[in-house]
């Protein structure tokens, strides 16, 4: 049973999964904003070249287990540990072309 | 104010809000790391209710948070037992009471006899699974190596993941858990905009539990306290 003026459980409403190049790339740039804490001012400016991991002091091993697992919610997307190596989160671009790669196979 | 409920496993201690009369609000933080990173966030929304009259307690779940039953030793069945002795110790005193289930916390509402479930972006156990499988490669490459069923069933002894042992059991236990929707009874799913999956509404807002650091986020609090209070209304009336 569902009540509070919310639909049927098999109509619940589903936010559209992000799909153009665009798209992606404000889905990963908000991602890194939530679960760095970072300001979205300062992520609204990361480059292609802008570099991540290494530089980002708040980017730690932990850290990219919860952006990973943040970009597979948001992306609706399944990445495997072994896809991920030094360069994938070297740069914003690189991460962003990977998560394109994978949302857009 | 600190109170303290009983369960079959023990005595754990609670945060009580709001009137000592009416339905109550027990939230259930998420399992291990997240807990320590919502536990803010559940006790600014349990005071925005507790402003709007409506009773709500935040317990320690055993082997999490303050209590000193070792983690290591318990099971999801153990931890949904101390839910179901809290809800029971307020049926006895004639309240009813719903569950505010947030992220793996909706797991473990499954034995307590609730009045209605509203669960904020609840999570599978599969899915917590993988996450903590990430954070146990992640935490040593060159040892940790292997599927989700080397790091549960690997070593003898309970496994360390991201500071919290964790026996076998309970990450067995988590393979099939998903969040109870149980026949007859309300239940309501929140989840945030940035979240696809399906919901009964989704709420701008921060993912709190992904932050290394606890904080806080008033303005999505703000929206779900005026959620639950009119779901809770609904439910009551």
């Amino acid at each position: 049973m569902s009540i509070g003026g919310s639909l049927p459980k098999d109509k619940r409403i589903g936010a559209l999964v992000p799909e153009g190049r665009q798209e992606i790339e404000d889905t990963v740039r908000a991602t890194l904003c939530d679960v760095l804490g970072l300001a979205p001012e300062r992520v609204a400016d990361f480059a292609p070249e802008t570099p991540l991991f290494g530089a980002l002091p708040e980017l730690d091993s932990m850290a990219v287990a919860g952006l990973l697992t943040e970009l597979e919610d948001r992306l609706g997307i399944l990445i495997e540990d072994d896809d991920v190596d030094g360069d994938t989160l070297e740069t914003f671009g690189a991460l962003t072309r990977f998560a394109s790669a994978k949302a857009l196979q | 104010m600190i109170a303290d409920y009983d369960w079959a496993g023990g005595t754990e201690a609670m945060l009580r809000f709001g009137p000592d009369t009416g339905p109550v609000m027990v939230a259930i933080l998420p399992l291990f790391e997240e807990a320590n990173r919502t536990r803010t966030f559940a006790v600014r929304l349990l005071r925005l209710l507790a402003g709007r009259g409506i009773a709500g307690v935040l317990p320690d779940i055993p082997g999490q948070s303050e209590s000193m039953v070792p983690l290591e030793s318990l099971t999801l069945l153990r931890m949904s037992e101390a839910i179901e002795g809290l809800v029971d110790q307020f049926a006895s005193a004639g309240r009813r009471a719903y569950g505010i289930g947030i992220r793996s916390g909706a797991l473990l509402d499954t034995l307590a006899l609730l009045d209605g479930r509203w669960h904020f972006a609840p999570m599978a156990g599969n899915e917590l699974l993988r996450e903590l499988h990430r954070i146990w490669r992640a935490a040593d490459p060159d040892r940790h190596k292997g599927d989700i069923q080397a790091m549960a069933f690997g070593s003898d002894g309970p496994v360390e993941i991201a500071g919290n042992l964790i026996g076998s059991d309970l990450l067995a236990g988590l393979i099939a858990a998903e969040p109870f929707d149980q026949s007859g009874i309300p239940r309501r799913i929140v989840r945030l905009d940035s979240d696809p999956r399906p919901a009964d509404r989704h709420l701008p807002g921060t993912p709190l539990w992904r932050r290394s650091e606890p904080d806080d986020d008033p303005a999505l609090a703000g929206l779900l306290a005026d959620d639950i209070a009119s779901w809770i209304a609904q439910c009551e009336a």
